[in-house]
């Protein structure tokens, strides 16, 4: 609720005998109007735009400037954005603060870089870097800050690309130090961002490692499940399923894919590794996850699971498509429920899309082929549809005649 | 809209403070680092010479580098040295000695692992880029040189073959030292 629809409303409230004055008046002394912050902005975008100047002279001048006078403006610049930031965090500005050391965070990986371009020197291993993450993460540590832990995963997913797709190798100590490190802090100081920023950057950092390693893309959704274990496991349900938000997508997206062109075994064959090495560490992955689920009381959420379900084994053509279908739907089917459970509007929505997904991939899927059982298909999805929506609309009835006391007055 | 927000927290105790100022520290030792091991790669690396071709000297007049094509990025298939093909983007060790003169270093073979080196020849890490039926390309990171503001290239109008100077230090770093345009060929 906004503070302006209480400043128009509440008059009306006090009018109709709803609040009194008195009240009306500790209400509003309860939440003070947001101070302009226009006035204290003027003087960021003034030094901002002085920045920018500087750094344009510098730019253009660059190639000019001894090594010396390059390494002293990169410490200077380093040394200024660690001071200032300091500075307003004891003044208790925390936002300008922690802002400007994030902007020294960034010099450093600057310096790094352009300090090896001015001697032209090249190193064939990630080592020069890795002191960029090591010290984004020391700094998140430091100030427990969430907004530098979210730019540290940034450093490491970029830190990560170089160094697979220029050097050819895999860091595993930016993996491992994103992994154990942000993922540490998201642990003990839950987070909504930080948590989203850390579950992609982390799908990114598995995402790397598979295509460097020529592996089973399918292989991608162990490290992707242990982030969504990982959300089970977070005493902070918002934080949680935030952080299992981008391995359900990434899941989605590709139980979406198998339906469309799964039918060909050439793709399906792609997606086959090993049976019982990729069974076993899915299924120890899910049992990490059932622990967490029934520890947190969030068994609710377990048919997310349905869209792991390695229907690329089955043999390529219609009955894999069909099958991955039947899971799509099955899958949309336990969010509806759940939603409408919980009373979850968002959710609700979600389900439906998800539904309606369904039934599109569905439709272009299975009007290619033959007739008869496309017509079957629909008829079934039909029925589904409609049973599904006379069961929520009846639950949604009774759910609503229950919450209504019986002898409140009708609105 | 959230209750009013608590006032801001007090000032970090001594020793966070302490930590923070070590942490900066660190960094800044660490940036002169850097600086530090080109001026050691220069004093205690290998030298090389390399042949090379600028690629586009227009590219001048928006940036500040132009790219080198070596002689030595491609080279025949027959001088791989290792147990299995190569691959695309795989990390190689280029084995270079003196052609003799002052000219430029020639390759003596392209290694999977760390070869041995006779007295007078270098190794000089690289990437594959391409496997041809008959050639490999090779990377080395090398390829981007930031012209300094009075080197003779910027004057330049077209392409002359240079020498490049390269430095190799015993740790595995490597830089240009220097660029010199070849008079008389």
């Amino acid at each position: 609720m906004s503070r302006k629809f209480f400043d128009t409303e509440s008059p009306a409230w006090v009018a109709e005998g709803l609040i009194t004055e008195a009240q009306r008046q500790r209400l509003l002394a309860r939440y003070p109007p947001d101070a302009v912050p226009a006035v204290g902005l003027l003087p960021v975008l003034g030094s901002l735009l002085v920045a920018l100047s500087a750094l344009s002279v510098v730019a253009a001048n660059w190639a000019a400037l001894p090594p010396w006078a390059r390494l002293a403006l990169l410490l200077g610049s380093l040394l200024g954005a660690y001071a200032g930031g300091h500075y307003f965090l004891q003044r208790g500005n925390r936002g300008l603060g922690r802002g400007l050391v994030g902007l020294g965070l960034v010099l450093f990986g600057v310096s790094i870089i352009l300090v090896s371009q001015t001697y032209q020197l090249v190193g064939y291993d990630i080592s020069g870097l890795l002191a960029w993450v090591v010290a984004g993460m020391a700094l998140a540590y430091a100030h427990r800050s969430r907004l530098l832990a979210a730019l540290t995963v940034l450093i490491g997913a970029a830190v990560q690309t170089y160094c697979t797709q220029g050097l050819g190798s895999y860091s595993y100590a930016t993996a491992a130090l994103l992994a154990g490190g942000v993922g540490y802090l998201w642990w003990r100081r839950p987070d909504g961002l930080l948590s989203t920023v850390l579950a992609i950057g982390l799908l990114w950092q598995a995402a790397l490692w598979v295509a460097l390693a020529h592996a089973k893309i399918t292989w991608f959704f162990i490290p992707a499940m242990l982030v969504y274990a990982a959300g089970d496991l977070q005493p902070g349900r918002a934080a949680g399923r935030a952080a299992q938000g981008p391995p359900l997508v990434a899941a989605y997206l590709f139980a979406l894919g198998l339906a469309l062109f799964g039918e060909t075994d050439a793709y399906a064959g792609l997606l086959r590794p090993p049976v019982l090495a990729y069974l076993g560490a899915l299924g120890a992955v899910l049992a990490l996850s059932v622990l967490g689920k029934k520890q947190r009381g969030r068994l609710d959420t377990l048919p997310d699971w349905l869209l792991l379900l390695p229907g690329f084994y089955l043999p390529g053509g219609l009955p894999l498509a069909v099958a991955t279908l039947v899971v799509l739907y099955a899958h949309a089917g336990s969010v509806l429920v759940r939603a409408h459970r919980s009373q979850n509007a968002e959710q609700l929505t979600l389900g439906t899309v998800l539904f309606v997904g369904a039934t599109m991939v569905a439709f272009f899927k299975l009007t290619w082929g033959a007739f008869i059982n496309k017509s079957l298909f629909f008829l079934i999805g039909g029925v589904l549809l409609l049973g599904l929506s006379w069961y929520l609309r009846r639950r949604n009835a009774r759910v609503l005649a229950a919450a209504v006391p019986p002898n409140a007055p009708a609105p | 809209m959230a209750p009013t927000q608590a006032p801001a927290p007090p000032a970090p105790p001594r020793r966070t403070a302490l930590l923070l100022r070590l942490l900066v520290g660190a960094q800044v030792l660490y940036v002169l680092g850097v600086a530090g091991a080109g001026y050691a790669t220069t004093a205690l690396g290998k030298a090389v010479a390399l042949a090379a071709m600028p690629a586009d000297l227009t590219t001048l007049k928006t940036t500040d580098f132009v790219r080198l094509r070596y002689a030595a990025a491609t080279v025949p298939l027959a001088q791989w040295r290792g147990p299995a093909a190569p691959r695309a983007r795989q990390s190689v060790y280029v084995l270079l000695a003196p052609t003799g003169g002052p000219a430029e270093a020639a390759v003596v073979g392209v290694f999977a692992e760390e070869p041995a080196t006779a007295p007078g020849q270098a190794v000089l890490r690289g990437w594959v880029t391409d496997v041809f039926p008959r050639t490999l390309g090779l990377r080395y990171g090398l390829e981007r040189y930031y012209v300094p503001a009075a080197s003779p290239l910027r004057q330049d109008r077209a392409p002359r073959p240079l020498r490049v100077l390269v430095r190799i230090a015993p740790w595995g770093q490597a830089r240009i030292v220097a660029v010199e345009e070849i008079v008389g060929k």
